[in-house]
């Protein structure tokens, strides 16, 4: 027997189709996916950066061009990147910025304007082996137990300054007010090179590829989605699980379809 | 930092020349990443070997055209994954194939996560991946003609 689970469906993270075939109570599964699929990457061959914000309100972009440029980022929008990103909560973003989840606060060199607030406090089985074979990005694998803090490995930002156990459950950090921020210039000159560019997003890593030629526009922007790389492992998951497990496994996997599609 | 010195040859270079490993130094990319140009025909050999070598997360690979007309390149990022490591050792690799005909050793027998994306190449760029257990397109329908990218 087959069961179709998706595509439109609530507990389906977006619009993901699943075609499930339960043998008795055990399943097992393929997903289908594509259905948010916008051509992003073939969208960005045609853009500069500044009109390609909009599309990605991660600081991956940035993280990328910013190192192409190597333009400098004052020391306090470091700050109040490093805090954004580990936090993410929306509403403190949308506090700063006015927007829930579009809020486009990351510009390169710095971020848009100030934090609103003075403190800040933050906040289906598989074996460790296994999912660095599958290339499964930070929450995942440190729920494994793997102490693979990516931000500490690669001393991403200004990561180095904050002193930090690596927490299994909680994180906590204290924030203070710096001075003024700069504000980028609009255009500037880009290299021409390649460069994989990645950060820690809240569900995992996400990489862009980037090659850049001489007419400043992107020879190839490769997005290395971290929801598509986590869902590979669905079926894998669902092995020897049970139907009602495959939303709660769904969940775990955390993923979002519009980022999984690009 | 970026290796603007062509003549220096990476680590990983090194060591294949060491042990007799046909492969091509493309120098270094911005970060200062080896970059390693590995045929065809050798790729699904040396990647069991650069796995052995501790080279256990693969992560990204992707696809692009080299120029017009020109040749497809099947690009991986690798990265040795270890407890307690700083700035953990990286190398990208790269693998050429003739528009005409490209087809290309599946490496999901060594690095799964290789699976949905080289099935986005695939789907994007039209390259074959030989031995993949399901290589069919995976973001465009698949009544798709032709090769978006």
């Amino acid at each position: 027997m087959i069961v179709n689970m998706g595509r439109h469906h609530p507990s389906m993270h977006g619009v993901l189709h699943l075609i499930v075939t339960p043998d008795g109570e055990d399943v097992d599964c393929e997903p289908i996916l594509g259905y948010l699929h916008k051509g992003m990457g073939k969208i960005a061959k045609n853009q500069t950066i500044i009109q390609y914000l909009p599309y990605v309100t991660q600081v991956i972009t940035l993280n990328g061009s910013k190192k192409l440029g190597s333009i400098q980022v004052p020391k306090k929008a470091s700050y109040i990147r490093v805090i954004m990103l580990e936090l993410s909560l929306y509403d403190l973003l949308e506090a700063a910025t006015g927007m829930g989840m579009m809020h486009n606060y990351f510009h390169i060199g710095g971020v848009v304007t100030d934090l609103p607030f003075e403190q800040v406090e933050g906040i289906g089985i598989i074996g460790g082996e296994e999912e660095i074979n599958w290339s499964l990005s930070s929450p995942i694998l440190q729920a494994s137990r793997i102490k693979w803090d990516f931000q500490k490995v690669y001393h991403y930002d200004c990561y180095d300054k904050f002193d930090l156990e690596i927490q299994w459950q909680k994180r906590r950090f204290i924030s203070s007010l710096f001075s003024l921020i700069k504000k980028p210039s609009r255009t500037f000159e880009l290299l021409r090179q390649e460069l994989n560019a990645r950060m820690e997003a809240p569900k995992g890593e996400l990489g862009i590829f980037l090659i850049r030629d001489q007419s400043g526009f992107p020879w190839r922007w490769k997005i290395r989605s971290l929801s598509f790389i986590n869902l590979q492992i669905i079926p894998h998951l669902f092995k020897r699980m049970k139907l009602v497990d495959i939303m709660t496994i769904l969940g775990s996997i955390n993923i979002i379809m519009g980022e999984l599609d690009h | 930092k970026c290796g603007r010195d062509k003549k220096m040859q990476g680590r990983l270079s090194v060591w294949l020349v060491k042990h007799g490993l046909v492969h091509r130094s493309l120098g270094f990319d911005y970060q200062g990443i080896e970059t390693l140009q590995i045929k065809p025909e050798d790729w699904h050999s040396i990647a069991v070997i650069l796995y052995v070598y501790g080279y256990n997360y693969l992560r990204s690979q992707c696809a692009y055209d080299v120029a017009p007309g020109g040749l497809l390149a099947s690009v991986y990022h690798l990265t040795r994954i270890e407890y307690g490591v700083d700035q953990p050792e990286e190398v990208c690799i790269k693998v050429f194939a003739p528009r005409s005909n490209p087809r290309i050793p599946s490496v999901f027998w060594v690095w799964k996560s290789s699976d949905f994306q080289e099935r986005e190449s695939y789907d994007m760029l039209g390259i074959s991946y030989e031995n993949h257990p399901r290589l069919k397109r995976i973001l465009m329908p698949e009544s798709w003609i032709g090769r978006p990218l």
